[in-house]
């Protein structure tokens, strides 16, 4: 650099902030804090559930601690201001780092020193001298054959004034790059999660068999709309004997302009995916279309039949309170644990005073008996709408976070079970007439490793006869 | 059902085998370390069968599923990587007489699973995939190599001390050891095996979690915990290219790595709820 001296010195100062913000973020002390750091941060976020409604947290905390928590962002952390600075700050030491050693690492691919001369000679560990009774071109085709093994990649030969050679091989040039794989993949895994979280999106939809949808909520409270619709022709889910269940499985249609263009029964695992948007099988759930409800009197005899649609209160017969469908479950949980089995919730709206609340048991007809009162309800007939409920995701960033995570993994394989290795062989003909070999290596990783397979070249290069 | 008795066997095994290991220690006896190697490889031998055996009963069963969804079963296949990794770690590393420190935990393990239910549940639909081998078996791999990198880091501070106070203390308990360079050295090795396999795990886990759950990461508490110790291992391996960070220090990353990682497999379970509590 061609500089002025008066510039220099303001310069220099300049640089010398420069050097030192250069310096700490590409400092191995920072990465390795910085992961403690994540680490510890993350298991607050395990220990503290996180993104559960706020009445949640008031069952557990005292009123302060949830308002400061939620002023910290606690309960949504991994989306806080702080962990994604830290991880921004990650970020950056990566990249900085890659850029340190960008250079370094380049140079340490390009072929140079092909030549085993003194100075190379003095840094080597393992150098060694062998002479043999030979005619040096046989010693040499050997030597070829021999080294060729262990390095398979296309050899360098440089003449030397003496009338010998200098021979120059290496193997795994290329896995050097490891460092690039490994380092930027966290980066491409990070631009993917920030695709995905802009570009995409994460919703639910219910959908009755027989019924069609276009469109869905987000998890962000949007409504989201589909250039397409969805049907749910049917939905079964089956349950082993044990009451655990076994498969899930809707049978969907996309439909495009008013004609089919997919259908495929979806299952757990088994999900669909049409112009980038992906449906989940994840709940389902029924709603009484239409419930037929007995009027019973206490010792038996059957008052009257009421039919109720979902939703509407209707009046009950021979008696002055109305009744309404409130819910159903497939798997009601009764007070004590155990498993109450199909229920219908029903709402009384008696003449004069509360409304009272009361589940009806299909398996257990004569189970609103203990309710005590003049009437009780059973179910006698029960007309189901189901519904499947997918799980819907769009997310364009997916491909980049795969993409990252090959790349991650190919790069810690090579990282750690690779090595570029060199290896110098000089011969000539010595003043006495013999043919002299000399040989010395090195590897940039794993050096126990490499001495003993040295050891073993050298060893059979003396047998050499 | 004879996949139980099986596994009672491979039980009683793996206890004979830390005696015999612990016994290696006491008498420094080579004789005493062979038949230690040789009854812990009689103990992966037993249990393979016991495996083996408990797969092919579930297809009796008409259930059909691999052995390795819930609790007990991930336990006894914890217990049967462990020895397994052990074993090749020992031969290639020569590090028999780490074995009293590493050779009680497949005991353990088997005597702890022993307390859960056993009996062969078929599967709920979440589990059913082709994912599950590979991720489950990763995982277990890369868990079972950071037990062994545990148990010589712990060895390796005894060791360091014993080294720093008597440096030529000839014929003494410690001299019998591997030296604490040799030590460290193992310990990173065996780490630098867990990593790629953690990762791999992790990977698979959010490529099976993205078809069954329709999101690769969820913040779910164990993929937290597997992310917590994939950054303690991360740690590590940065630490230790530094000089200073060698030796105890490094040591003691891998200690706390290991922490995690128990607490990641069984913690989790049983203490935090989430998407992963097939096992509680």
């Amino acid at each position: 650099m061609t500089v002025d001296e008066p510039v220099k010195t303001t310069k220099t100062d300049e640089t010398d902030w420069i050097n030192k913000i250069w310096n700490f973020l590409t400092s191995l002390k920072l990465i390795v804090i910085l992961l403690l750091i994540l680490s510890a941060l993350s298991i607050a976020g395990t220990i503290i559930e996180q993104n559960k409604p706020l009445q949640e947290y008031y069952r557990f905390y005292q009123p302060g601690t949830v308002a400061l928590f939620t002023k910290l962002g606690l309960f949504d952390m991994y989306h806080s201001w702080w962990f994604v600075a830290c991880l921004s700050l990650l970020a950056l030491n990566i990249t900085a780092c890659t850029m340190d050693r960008y250079r370094g690492i380049m140079a340490g691919m390009r072929k140079k020193n092909l030549i085993l001369d003194e100075k190379l000679s003095k840094s080597l560990q393992n150098l060694t001298t062998i002479r043999y009774a030979l005619p040096l071109d046989a010693v040499e085709k050997k030597m070829v054959e021999l080294a060729g093994k262990g390095f398979s990649g296309k050899h360098v030969v440089t003449p030397a004034e003496d009338g010998g050679s200098h021979y120059f091989f290496e193997k795994g040039k290329y896995s050097r790059l490891a460092f690039f794989m490994t380092h930027l993949s966290i980066l491409i895994i990070f631009l993917g999660a920030l695709v995905g979280s802009f570009f995409g999106y994460k919703g639910y939809v219910n959908i009755f068999e027989g019924e069609m949808v276009s469109q869905l909520g987000t998890r962000a409270g949007k409504i989201q709309k589909l250039n397409f619709q969805v049907k749910c022709n049917t939905f079964h889910a089956e349950f082993y004997p044990s009451g655990a269940p076994m498969d899930y499985r809707s049978d969907l249609s996309i439909v495009q302009n008013g004609k089919e263009v997919i259908r495929k029964t979806i299952r757990v695992n088994d999900p669909l995916t049409f112009e980038g948007v992906t449906f989940y099988q994840s709940s389902y759930g029924g709603q009484p279309d239409q419930v037929a409800i007995e009027v019973v009197n206490r010792d038996g005899s059957v008052k009257g039949t009421v039919t109720a649609p979902f939703g509407q209160k209707v009046d009950i017969p021979g008696v002055a309170d109305k009744i309404g469908i409130a819910d159903y479950q497939e798997h009601l949980r009764m007070p004590d644990g155990s498993e109450g089995g199909r229920a219908v919730d029903v709402h009384i709206f008696p003449e004069k005073g509360g409304e009272v609340e009361a589940w009806l048991l299909l398996d257990h007809p004569e189970y609103d008996k203990q309710r005590g009162s003049d009437t009780y309800f059973r179910v006698k007939d029960l007309k189901l709408k189901k519904y499947t409920g997918l799980q819907v995701n769009k997310d364009p960033g997916e491909i980049l976070v795969w993409l990252g995570s090959i790349l991650l993994i190919a790069g810690i394989m090579i990282a750690f079970f690779m090595s570029h290795k060199k290896l110098w062989i000089s011969i000539r003909t010595d003043n006495k007439g013999r043919s002299e070999l000399t040989i010395g290596g090195t590897a940039n990783k794993n050096r126990n490793a490499f001495a003993r397979e040295m050891e073993h070249m050298i060893q059979s290069l003396k047998e050499v006869s | 059902m004879t996949n139980s008795l099986l596994f009672g066997i491979a039980t009683f095994v793996y206890f004979f085998a830390m005696v015999l290991y612990v016994s290696y220690l006491a008498f420094r006896s080579e004789m005493l370390g062979k038949v230690a190697s040789l009854s812990m490889l009689g103990g992966v031998v037993v249990e393979t069968a016991a495996i083996g055996m408990r797969w092919y009963e579930s297809y009796q069963m008409g259930i059909g599923r691999a052995p390795l969804t819930n609790l007990y079963e991930s336990l006894a296949f914890f217990a049967w990587t462990f020895a397994l990794i052990y074993l090749v770690l020992e031969r290639k590393f020569k590090i028999r007489t780490v074995g009293a420190f590493v050779a009680p935990f497949p005991f353990l393990i088997m005597a702890y699973a022993s307390l859960n239910p056993n009996d062969i549940q078929p599967l709920v639909p979440a589990l059913k995939s082709n994912w599950l081998i590979s991720h489950v078996v990763t995982c277990f791999v890369g868990y079972a190599a950071f037990a062994v990198s545990f148990g010589v880091s712990f060895l390796y501070l005894f060791k360091a001390r014993s080294e720093k106070r008597s440096p030529k203390s000839a014929g003494s308990f410690w001299d019998f050891l591997p030296s604490s360079a040799a030590l460290d050295e193992i310990g990173y090795k065996t780490i630098a095996i867990g990593f790629p396999l953690l990762t791999i795990g992790i990977v698979t886990g959010a490529f099976w979690a993205n078809v069954a759950w329709g999101t690769y990461w969820s913040w779910d508490p164990k993929e937290t915990w597997s992310l917590i110790v994939w950054l303690i291992y991360a740690a590590y391996l940065h630490a230790r290219i530094t000089r200073g960070w060698r030796g105890k220090r490094a040591a003691i990353l891998s200690i706390v790595g290991f922490a995690a990682t128990i607490f990641c497999y069984l913690g989790v379970n049983l203490i935090l709820s989430g998407l992963h509590s097939y096992g509680g």
